[in-house]
């Protein structure tokens, strides 16, 4: 069980952490779309580079952007015992 | 309690379970594989491709019987991440991603990224912004979490209604692109196979509430990813001779990238807030498939990308599902899975769009008179496609196809076995099934919960609560099922609209209940109200003189409205007790006691000593 004064940084440092893992995110998600077009004459595996990172290049950065946030959260959980008990 | 801990309570062999499941799903396609070599009647066969899987969900379903209400509401709070992951994915892309976003794809190409983008990306903002939360939090509905948060019966019955709407739309769009698939199999007319389908839903969900869904939507998820997955995996090893369709369709795309310049297919430079999203019915291919905006303008595509990720993170038929995660960790990796797995459906759903894309183009690159293959044809003779003009040679404008027959067509492209394009509708029919169902048992639960036994914090002890619960379900599935048989409507236009009606009314206002301390309950009333209501005029009123916005990108008014309602409301009045900035605190701590609980029990002592 979290102390109560462990609260205030422990709140903190989630922010922080959901500032840093949805920022760059959510700007990749609306930005690089525009681009698409400019990126489309290169090539990548035989796909057109816009619609390669816009498609596949997304999901891999959405899962990625998750999988990052659910271990550095965890981290921070433990740090400052605010963790589930089992 | 050290027996409570989360991983002994998942069942150990819920993965062999399932491993039975497939194995009979595929069974019975190769069984029905075995009997088309055989000579069996096709309409046998197809029959049994349609009823033999809906027998095997309702018999999950009603296998999953309980009367616990902890069972009933949350499915015991037990449910491993991958299940759960792949229950919301699959509940979110449902049949209107496999169905018509593949059809949109094959419209207008690049542009139909727009809807699956803002859709994955809503899944990152659930899992980081609300996911943990509300799983620590632990209330059966949305209405109840809200109602309990603000400690405010009068916001838990208008979100209740309000939020029913987009409930019901989506279980109405979703039951009517499977029942539009299981006329495929059965030739029956469509009413038929609505009232069919709703029936087996009632039964397969009837009998545990949460527990059958979770089981069922598996199973159902399971179900459609073979079975959309398979023929295009054959499709792409035909073609370039590796089964992943998903990776190397790009070669593929670049081939007809270059027929498409060679027909001159147009260049469109749309106006910045085009939002020209294929409709129901006969189409030509629009626009060139790589190539970004021609049917979706530049704002519009940011616009739709942000009004799906709000609706998607904040929609009450998905949130439930975390109350059924065993701890807060396991939510977040649930959304996780979640994420994984619907960025592979919808990759697929782009890479079948390429490959019937690709059988087309190789009909319009052959020169000389224009020969009409069998399966061109036999695409016709179903109606899936029209040939509009039958010149001296075909032009890529020369075919019409149905937004929600594309993924149907690739198998009779590939002329493969009929098999394979029954396994392809059985999918369809589960996916449709396993999002209506979702929101189906959601909003029979707040029926039920937050409509019916509203009035009081303390629900009815043993199986009554259930039983309300039950007859929720009977309602909104029948309510579901006349909004499909009887409204005509697009039903991809039905969830866009219910996804911006949710996100414009819900999710200002579920981010602030936990990320602002401040806010309270006029705060939360008012910006529930003003942006369900902006979004609403925007939707019924259409594109006019005060709104250039296509529908769909409602959200881009509701949200911002009501955030600032919300905040300026909870401003300028009384601020929180002390009992809810505790309850706050308590929310964005993972460890501890689950507040659903709590309040429950605290509410329990409360009525005790007033009675004595």
């Amino acid at each position: 069980m979290i102390e109560r004064k462990e609260r205030k940084p422990y709140w903190r440092h989630t922010k922080w952490q959901m500032l840093a893992s949805l920022v760059p995110f959510l700007s990749v998600i609306i930005v690089l779309p525009l681009y698409a077009d400019r990126l489309n004459s290169n090539k990548f595996l035989g796909f057109p580079l816009g619609y390669f990172l816009a498609a596949h290049g997304l999901v891999l950065i959405a899962v990625i952007t998750v999988a990052s946030f659910v271990s550095q959260q965890d981290a921070i959980d433990h740090w400052h015992g605010a963790h589930e008990d089992n | 309690m050290a027996f409570t801990t989360s991983t002994r309570m998942v069942n150990p062999r819920l993965g062999a379970y399932f491993g039975i499941f497939m194995s009979a799903f595929i069974a019975l396609a190769l069984v029905t594989l075995i009997l088309e070599g055989l000579g069996t009647e096709a309409k046998t066969l197809r029959y049994g491709m349609l009823f033999v899987p809906l027998v095997l969900y309702a018999a999950i379903g009603i296998g999953s019987y309980t009367l616990d209400s902890l069972d009933f509401f949350a499915a015991g709070r037990r449910v491993p991440a991958f299940f759960n992951g792949l229950a919301i994915a699959i509940a979110a892309f449902g049949a209107t991603g496999f169905v018509t976003l593949t059809g949109v794809f094959f419209i207008i190409g690049f542009d139909a990224l727009c809807l699956a983008i803002g859709a994955l990306a809503g899944f990152v903002v659930m899992a980081i912004m609300l996911a943990p939360f509300l799983r620590k939090f632990g209330a059966f509905t949305i209405p109840s979490y809200l109602g309990r948060r603000f400690d405010s019966r009068i916001l838990r019955m208008i979100s209740a209604i309000l939020l029913s709407v987009p409930m019901v739309m989506v279980i109405a769009a979703e039951l009517k692109l499977a029942a539009m698939a299981a006329v495929i199999l059965s030739g029956a007319p469509e009413k038929q196979m609505i009232l069919l389908l709703a029936t087996a839903m009632l039964l397969s969900l009837v009998a545990g509430g949460m527990r059958s869904l979770t089981w069922t939507t598996v199973a159902q998820g399971l179900a459609a990813l073979i079975a959309i997955v398979v023929p295009v995996a054959i499709v792409a090893t035909m073609v370039t001779s590796m089964p992943l369709p998903q990776l190397t369709h790009g070669p593929v795309l670049r081939a007809i990238g270059r027929n498409e310049a060679i027909q001159g297919l147009p260049i469109i430079l749309p106006p910045s807030l085009a939002f020209d999203i294929p409709g129901d019915g006969l189409q030509p291919m629009l626009k060139r498939f790589a190539d970004a905006f021609g049917a979706v303008g530049p704002v519009a595509f940011v616009l739709s990308t942000l009004t799906m990720l709000a609706g998607i993170a904040s929609a009450p038929w998905l949130l439930p599902r975390l109350a059924a995660a065993p701890g807060v960790y396991e939510a977040r990796k649930s959304l996780g899975w979640a994420t994984l797995l619907f960025g592979v459906a919808m990759l697929t759903s782009a890479s079948i769009a390429v490959f019937m894309r690709d059988f087309i183009m190789d009909l319009v690159a052959v020169p000389g008179p224009a020969i009409v293959p069998s399966w061109l044809s036999d695409l016709v003779l179903r109606g899936f496609a029209t040939i509009t003009e039958k010149g001296t040679q075909f032009q890529a404008t020369s075919f019409s196809f149905h937004r929600d027959s594309v993924l149907y067509s690739l198998p009779v492209a590939a002329q493969l076995p009929q098999m394979l394009l029954n396994l392809t509708v059985a999918g369809a029919v589960a996916a449709g099934l396993a999002a209506a169902s979702a929101s189906a048992v959601a909003l029979g639960n707040v029926l039920a919960e937050d409509v019916v036994l509203g009035a009081t914090w303390e629900p009815p002890q043993g199986a009554t609560r259930s039983h309300a619960a039950r007859g929720g379900l009977f309602v909104a599935i029948a309510l579901g099922a006349s909004v499909a048989a009887w409204v005509e409507t697009d039903s991809l236009r039905l969830v866009l609209s219910a996804l911006a009606l949710t996100g414009s009314a819900l999710f200002a206002v579920l981010v602030l209940s936990i990320w602002w301390k401040r806010i309270n309950a006029y705060g939360a009333i008012a910006g529930l109200i003003s942006g369900f209501s902006v979004a609403g005029l925007a939707t019924t009123a259409g594109p006019g003189a005060w709104n250039p916005l296509d529908p769909a990108l409602a959200g881009a008014f509701g949200i911002p409205v009501s955030a600032l309602a919300a905040v300026a409301v909870a401003l300028i009045t009384p601020a929180p007790g002390r009992h809810l900035l505790e309850l706050v605190r308590d929310i964005r701590v993972p460890g501890g006691e689950i507040l659903y609980d709590r309040e429950m029990r605290m509410q329990r002592l409360k009525k005790q000593r007033q009675r004595g």
